[in-house]
């Protein structure tokens, strides 16, 4: 520490103290808790929509690539993203999810393809899913407000509540560098100050609609509104699994102690498993 | 030691041999599998890779077309979590067993593809890409 080479010892304590001394009050007031969960907490939850289950997200009807649901772009954002179709469409995808990042918001809602299951506490609503090493996001139900200056993260700080029938969530907070897809293979950059909203409803028995609003002024000209049909599932079979996002770059062996240890498979500069004699040297394949 | 095992192992000796790319990249587009240029070939299960997040049906085949014999890595289209839904097991195949896949085969020539199906030769059981009632479907 710098500060130990230039105090001396009797000096540093005291600095210690002082320190100590002076933060204390400010961590106390700084630091509001969660308290602990009444029976009238529970009951609460008891009587609004159940959102209990696991949910597989359906198809990606509300915004067809071209469709009038599609984002709708700035004009100096639209012309990279036709760059980025052209090279998805000649099979060189940029891709968007390649390095196992958490996918974060728009993506965990638009282009999910696992199960989704919400679980419903006093305060919170946890949103798990099956990717990003099985993903988790909080959205805070207990009425506190955005922090002023949140901590970027990928999918933002999520605040939520019940209006009727509905759970309204808002979001921000989210790093610029997060994605606003329009496929596995074409996104872009929310490039800072983005914005979401969310609003859940039971459609069904056993349905579920998500709709989501997109405010992202440095790309978008307009919000993007797009919504997803989600199907309840109580089969046993459907409960979520493990999955982690990175467990596909590795095959099971054994070292030389008889160990056992992942080792890494080659991949292409896409992201596809290539044969393990074919890591770099394309062979004379068809295709060539 | 298993079949299975050794199938690694082999794997994993070949693999000591070429450099490995330096990327890490699980989860992407298939754009770079060419789907207007499907295949069809005799092929051996080395081992079903039941990973995340992209399961992964490695083979062996003799000389395909102007392919070279060797191992092919065909790439399911989404996770065992998804896949179990759809009634697969990590125990779907086992090495050893004889099938015809059908894939679409990697634009770049190498021995890689996106599984679309396959048929044990034995039972002549169909195994493809199912469906999870009210889920989009994966590519």
């Amino acid at each position: 520490m710098i500060i130990d080479a230039l105090l001396p010892a009797r000096s540093r304590a005291r600095l210690s103290i002082a320190l100590v001394l002076g933060l204390a009050p400010l961590i106390c007031a700084a630091a509001p808790a969660n308290p602990a969960p009444t029976r009238a907490d529970w009951t609460t939850i008891a009587d609004q929509p159940d959102l209990s289950g696991v949910w597989s997200p359906g198809p990606l009807d509300k915004y067809g690539p071209g469709g009038a649901e599609a984002p709708h772009w700035l004009p100096q954002v639209a012309q990279q993203i036709d760059a980025l179709k052209g090279l998805d469409a000649a099979g060189r995808p940029q891709n968007i999810y390649i390095n196992c990042l958490p996918e974060g918001l728009p993506s965990s809602v638009t282009q999910n393809l696992n199960s989704v299951e919400f679980l419903v506490t006093p305060g919170r609503i946890t949103i798990l899913g099956e990717l990003d090493g099985n993903r988790l996001r909080r959205v805070w139900t207990d009425g506190r407000p955005h922090p002023a200056d949140p901590d970027p993260s990928f999918s933002g700080h999520s605040i939520g509540h019940w209006q009727d029938k509905a759970l309204v969530i808002d979001t921000i907070g989210f790093l610029p560098e997060v994605f606003i897809p329009l496929s596995q293979g074409v996104g872009f950059p929310n490039n800072g100050d983005m914005h979401v909203t969310e609003r859940i409803t039971l459609t069904g028995p056993d349905s579920l609609r998500q709709d989501i609003v997109v405010d992202a002024p440095h790309v978008l000209a307009a919000p993007w509104h797009a919504s997803r049909i989600y199907t309840r599932h109580r089969d046993r079979s459907f409960d979520l699994a493990e999955s982690s996002c990175r467990e596909g770059d590795f095959l099971e062996s054994t070292d030389a102690h008889g160990n056992a240890v992942f080792v890494p498979v080659p991949k292409d500069a896409g992201g596809a498993t290539l044969p393990l004699d074919q890591a770099n040297t394309p062979s004379k394949g068809t295709h060539q | 030691m298993t079949r299975r095992l050794r199938t690694v192992l082999a794997l994993v000796a070949t693999a000591a041999l070429v450099p490995i790319a330096p990327a890490a990249q699980a989860h992407h587009s298939f754009a770079m599998f060419d789907p207007t240029k499907p295949m069809k070939f005799d092929a051996v299960v080395q081992s079903l890779q039941w990973t995340a997040p992209h399961a992964v049906l490695w083979v062996a085949a003799g000389k395909v077309d102007s392919y070279d014999p060797g191992v092919w890595s065909l790439e399911l289209p989404t996770s065992p979590a998804n896949l179990a839904k759809m009634g697969w097991s990590r125990n779907s195949v086992k090495a050893g067993d004889k099938v015809i896949v059908e894939i679409n085969p990697m634009r770049d020539g190498r021995r890689a593809g996106q599984f679309k199906r396959a048929t044990l030769t034995a039972t002549g059981q169909v195994l493809s890409i199912g469906v999870i009632p009210g889920a989009q479907p994966p590519k």
